[in-house]
């Protein structure tokens, strides 16, 4: 297994020359980031530009075409293991990035609690009452004590999302991913997911966040970058990129939103 | 009009005869849930050496009448060594017959459910058998299960084609009388009365699984 030295400085996240195309499309050309641990950043870009795609690929929900991507020192797409090995490789590194979607997922024939017990039963193997345990006070973290025994159906969006947000702490992972979280919730109900969100990052959480929310971008990012046909063309602070803008496309980006 | 005594006399013969149906009906059901979702997993498998075989068996079934199949398992294979005798021979007939059909109900129920709830088990770190097992089959079943409940209600009525090779079922049972007292008309009619008490009744039991695999649905 290939991996990079380990120091107390190794990043959580590196990605070199990543590249990823669907068929003829190109979406990724050349994506070189390192994220470090506890580290917020946040990415912005125009719809197209590959910050799905990008996200995608940290937790290998898509496969790159090219490049590597590093998780702790250890490269996901591992491509000398064969397939067995290689899912062991890949669940191994999975329990360590969480990923909360635009759309929840959650899953709607277990109540709220078998959501988040669910995985660390099966996949981590503890036992059930620490798993509830833990999903109970992580539950009450994001507000939602009394919907333990509720469907996801019985919930609104905002719940939901926050449901599906302890869902992915239950796994206590390192890495945490969101794609446009409050992007289908109604107004009054992003600022519930938000707060939760700002909560885990002042925790210490390493987080990419793609989000329309620039509020939030310049409040709890430590880093904005800026993507756009496949390149990261912007990497600053959020002072740096909402007040002084260095690249052409990200000043016409802003301006347009 | 009717013959009373005879139906009275020979109603517990029937309801003999009918419980080898039920028999039949049972283990080929259990045997066809089994082809059904081997089939259909094999056939959504990414490795064509699982892929084709299980499109093979789909198409080959549902291209040719049970009838036929039956005869090639009964009459047809002892001819090159295998003879199962009437009961086997029915019962994997049948049950590989509803097989095939299950098998495209089966895999219409797991295509059917988003892309994003995979996404979301394999992002939880769980292999794609765990995702398969704890969060998309007991979601498809809720889609699975009305049409399939409809296989199961054919299945025990082409049970009836079993009495072709000589399995004293419900309707050779009923034929069997008739050579005797002459009563076709009283004999069919139990015979298709007691189907009905058997259809009727699955259908039921079906209508109460379909309510508790809708957990969670408003
Ligand atoms: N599975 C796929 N197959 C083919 N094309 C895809 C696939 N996934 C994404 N694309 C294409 O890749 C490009 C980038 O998509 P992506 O979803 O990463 O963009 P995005 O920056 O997240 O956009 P948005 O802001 O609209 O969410 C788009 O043109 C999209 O159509
Ligand atoms: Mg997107």
């Amino acid at each position: 297994m290939k991996t990079e030295n380990q120091d107390q400085t190794q990043p959580m996240v590196k990605i070199t020359n990543l590249q990823k195309s669907f068929g003829d499309l190109t979406v990724l050309k050349d994506i070189n980031l390192e994220i470090a641990a506890s580290e917020v950043v946040v990415i912005i870009g125009p719809s197209g530009s590959g910050k799905s795609t990008l996200l995608r690929c940290v937790n290998h929900l898509e496969k790159p075409s090219g490049g590597e991507i590093y998780i702790e020192g250890e490269l996901i797409n591992d491509t000398t293991l064969k397939t067995k090995a290689f899912e062991t490789h890949l669940n191994r590194i999975r329990c360590k990035v969480g990923m909360v979607f635009q759309q929840f997922n959650l899953f709607p024939h277990m109540t709220v609690i078998e959501n988040v017990i669910e995985a660390p039963i099966h996949v981590l193997k503890q036992d059930r009452k620490k798993a509830r345990k833990k999903a109970e006070e992580l539950l009450t973290q994001v507000g939602l004590a009394e919907k333990l025994n509720s469907y996801p159906a019985q919930l609104s969006g905002g719940q939901q999302q926050r449901v599906a947000i302890a869902r992915s702490l239950a796994m206590e992972p390192k890495l945490m991913l969101f794609d446009e979280v409050t992007s289908a919730l109604d107004p009054e109900l992003v600022g519930d997911v938000l707060r939760v969100m700002e909560d885990l990052a002042l925790g210490g959480m390493t987080m990419m966040v793609v989000t329309h929310e620039m509020g939030f971008a310049e409040k709890v990012g430590d880093r904005v970058i800026f993507m756009a046909d496949g390149f990261v063309v912007e990497d600053s602070s959020p002072q740096e990129m909402f007040s002084n803008p260095k690249e052409i496309r990200t000043q016409q980006f802003l301006a347009e939103i | 009009m009717l013959d009373w005594g005879v139906i009275v006399h020979y109603f517990p013969f029937l309801l003999k005869g009918a419980v080898l149906t039920l028999q039949i009906s049972i283990l080929s059901l259990l045997l066809g849930i089994a082809c059904g979702l081997i089939a259909a997993l094999c056939k959504l498998s990414k490795n064509p050496l699982l892929r084709w075989p299980a499109a093979f068996y789909i198409w080959l079934i549902r291209s040719t009448p049970l009838l036929v199949q039956l005869f090639i398992i009964y009459f047809g294979l002892p001819q090159i060594g295998i003879d199962l005798g009437p009961f086997l021979s029915g019962v994997i007939g049948l049950g590989l017959n509803v097989g095939a059909y299950n098998a495209e109900t089966i895999r219409g129920g797991i295509v059917s459910i988003p892309v994003g709830q995979t996404e979301a088990a394999r992002s939880l770190a769980m292999s794609s058998s765990l995702a398969m097992r704890r969060i998309i089959l007991p979601q498809a079943l809720r889609v699975i299960i009305p049409p399939m409940g409809n296989n199961f209600i054919i299945l025990i009525k082409d049970t009836s084609l079993v009495s072709t090779i000589t399995l004293v079922e419900l309707t050779l049972t009923a034929q069997r009388f008739i050579g005797s007292t002459y009563k076709p008309f009283e004999m069919y009619l139990m015979a298709a009365f007691l189907y009905a008490v058997m259809t009727t009744t699955a259908s039921l039991l079906l209508a109460k699984l379909e309510k508790r695999t809708s957990r969670g649905h408003r």
